[in-house]
């Protein structure tokens, strides 16, 4: 593909405008990095009092641990792409005045969102020591497979970010509709609740459909289970990781011409 | 053997699309589904039409025309940021664009690394700028500001951070909008000396502005666009002159007597007129080697070489020589009656040569009529403009005559050091002019 070679003759720009995103986004910010694991956090606080002393009987142990294996891969997701959807119009003046690869705004949006989650991945780590500590679990040699997973994810994201940061510049209310259907996403995920705890039917045929379902069971199973997520489940993210970025390069081509006109 | 063209268009037309109301999305989804994006009339402002035109390599070539005239949406589709609607685009070497300076850069990051990641996104390596690093910063004259954040900076500091960059990209193509306007009097003074040494150094300059004396100055053609029309093209003295007429009703810096004729298609052809019964057969400028030239470096040995033929022998004739600056003004003007030589006889093919041991001119284009009359003035040829004539120089004096001179100090003045590579001014550039002469020259 053209533009996968395009993306790859751009990579020093890229990873500098990567870097450059990340230092000014915390330049002058007193706990810097920190602030990216504010809302994973304070979420992991609620959801962790809500479960335990109000749902008890829902709850798998520890729990914590569960949710937090869970929420990281959905926060960066969710915000990847929702920020990805106004990279592009964000950078209206490289794109109209500058010979820019349009494709790699949002591209530095997912890696900078990527280093955002690697960073909190050893608090996780942290998190599983400690619990095993207290011998309230045993950690497995699956977590190794970490990094094969977040490849996956990242090239899942990267799809869907190229997808929406392109259309998103014609039609603009696309912003609005993912910021809304995140929300929704959160909890048709199973990301506060075990999948196979799950009654309901209508839910279910939810579960089945949202692409990230796989994703985080997938991380629930080898840093919280301490086993090997099951095949069906890899088919599937290898399947979505690749179809994302089909369809990503696919639509950022048709559209890439008309963008410096329609910002 | 590469073409030797730097930027060729062909029938280019751009058409902008209006968004009205409730068509994004079918804007979308026919974007997504058809190849093609076929609009309706209605819906489209065309905004260039049809314009051909070819720019050689290393020349200097200006564009003019009045605001909405398409002059930025032609730089933008000669630099790719734009998609034609139709026709077709060749660009022929590395291409920088100054459409807008530091447009790249992000505030909260300090100059040094936005010095970075600018000069990645114009395409070098962080070699490259590593290589350039302390060039950009001199130019750029932003000094202790370096490590500070860009918000801080001033606006001409801001500027002259993305002029700094850009120009440094060692491009083969560079193309600038209008960016000329901004900074101060010192800053756009060193902005056009530093255009003009990347013109000397071979260099293709496409600009686009509103300061018509840069374009006489600087360019060796220059295209009017009108309604997204190519009006004119050719010689940049004619194109602006015809460009001020039409913009207000009168020319704008009269002609000397022989106006010249309206006819701007055939503007890049010198003038000439007379009774033809001695003609100016050929003029040439050249160096002591007896080589022609086109372009020299100021302060050079120069010969203009008149290679003359007589159709009809004369015993009342003067040759005389005129050096107009770019701008129509007259640096010097002699011929041999004022000069004291009384005519006798010409009846036979001859060769007058007008020796100067040093062309004292700052940097410019100039043009050069030669001419042989009678004594009262009946032209036998008259050759306006049969030579053009780019000096080069690395000393940014300005002005049009350059005395000889140096500088001398006494008592308590010192400087650290002298700048060896301006001191070699002459050689230096003779050389590199003999480099760009050959693509420059055409017919």
């Amino acid at each position: 593909m053209t533009n996968s070679s395009n993306l790859l003759r751009h990579r020093q720009l890229i990873s500098a405008l990567t870097a450059r995103d990340l230092k000014a986004r915390y330049r002058g910010s007193i706990l810097g990095y920190f602030w990216s694991l504010a809302n994973p956090l304070l979420l992991l606080a609620v959801y962790t009092i809500v479960f335990t002393k109000f749902f008890p009987q829902q709850v798998v142990q520890p729990y914590p641990l569960f949710l937090f294996s869970g929420i990281l891969p959905w926060t960066f997701f969710a915000a990847a792409v929702l920020e990805s959807t106004s990279s592009i119009s964000a950078n209206a003046a490289l794109i109209k005045k500058v010979m820019f690869p349009a494709e790699a705004l949002p591209i530095v949006v997912v890696l900078s969102h990527l280093v955002h989650f690697a960073l909190a991945v050893p608090i996780l780590l942290a998190a599983v020591g400690a619990f095993a500590a207290l011998g309230k679990f045993t950690p497995g040699m699956s977590i190794l497979f970490a990094p094969v997973l977040m490849l996956l994810q990242t090239l899942f994201v990267a799809g869907v970010a190229l997808t929406v940061s392109s259309a998103s510049v014609l039609f603009r209310d696309l912003r609005d509709i993912i910021a809304n259907l995140m929300q929704l996403g959160f909890f048709v995920t199973p990301i506060i609740y075990l999948i196979d705890n799950v009654q309901s039917r209508v839910l279910r045929a939810m579960l089945r459909v949202n692409p990230m379902t796989p994703f985080v069971v997938a991380y629930q199973d080898i840093f919280f289970f301490g086993r090997m997520p099951n095949t069906s489940d890899m088919v599937l993210i290898v399947a979505y990781a690749a179809g994302s970025l089909f369809v990503g390069f696919f639509v950022f081509d048709r559209l890439r011409d008309t963008l410096a006109e329609a910002i | 053997m590469a073409p030797d063209f730097a930027i060729s268009l062909e029938n280019v037309s751009k058409t902008y699309r209006l968004w009205g109301r409730g068509s994004q999305f079918a804007t979308l989804k026919s974007a997504l589904l058809k190849r093609d994006l076929k609009l309706t009339p209605e819906q489209s402002v065309p905004a260039l039409k049809d314009v051909s035109f070819t720019i050689d390599r290393g020349e200097a070539f200006g564009v003019i025309g009045r605001n909405g005239s398409g002059k930025s949406t032609l730089l933008k589709l000669v630099s790719g940021i734009l998609k034609p609607s139709s026709g077709r685009i060749a660009v022929n070497g590395r291409i920088a664009a100054l459409i807008e300076l530091g447009a790249g850069f992000h505030p909260e990051i300090t100059g040094r690394e936005n010095i970075y990641i600018n000069g990645i996104m114009l395409g070098l390596t962080r070699r490259d700028i590593d290589e350039r690093f302390d060039r950009i910063v001199e130019f750029a004259g932003i000094g202790e500001f370096l490590d500070q954040p860009v918000k801080t900076y001033s606006s001409g500091m801001y500027v002259r951070l993305g002029f700094a960059v850009a120009v440094h990209v060692d491009p083969d193509i560079l193309l600038i909008d209008e960016v000329l306007a901004v900074g101060d009097e010192e800053f756009s003074a060193r902005c056009i000396a530093k255009i003009q040494e990347m013109k000397f150094r071979g260099v293709t300059l496409m600009f686009v502005t509103h300061q018509l004396d840069q374009v006489r100055n600087l360019c060796d053609r220059a295209v009017w666009l009108d309604h997204g029309m190519l009006e004119a093209i050719g010689d940049p003295m004619r194109v602006v002159d015809s460009y001020l007429q039409e913009v207000s009703g009168t020319p704008a810096s009269p002609p000397a007597e022989q106006a010249p004729s309206p006819a701007p298609e055939s503007s890049t052809e010198e003038e000439r007129w007379g009774s033809g019964e001695i003609l100016l057969k050929h003029v040439a400028l050249t160096d002591h080697q007896g080589r022609e030239l086109v372009a020299i470096g100021a302060g050079t040995p120069v010969t203009i070489d008149i290679d003359v033929e007589v159709r009809a022998p004369q015993e009342d004739f003067v040759f005389g020589l005129g050096i107009y600056h770019a701008d129509g003004s007259c640096v010097y003007g002699t011929n041999t009656d004022v000069e004291g030589y009384a005519p006798q006889l010409l009846d036979a093919n001859a060769r007058i040569r007008f020796v100067m041991p040093s062309l004292d001119l700052v940097a410019g284009t100039y043009r050069i009529d030669a001419a042989v009359h009678t004594r009262n003035g009946r032209a036998f040829d008259y050759r306006r403009g049969v030579l053009r004539v780019v000096v080069g120089s690395r000393v940014h004096d300005v002005g049009v005559y350059r005395p000889k001179h140096e500088w001398k100090f006494e008592g308590g003045v010192a400087f650290k050091s002298i700048d060896t590579l301006r001191q070699n001014v002459p050689s230096q550039i003779a050389e590199a002019m003999k480099e760009v002469e050959k693509p420059k020259r055409r017919k």
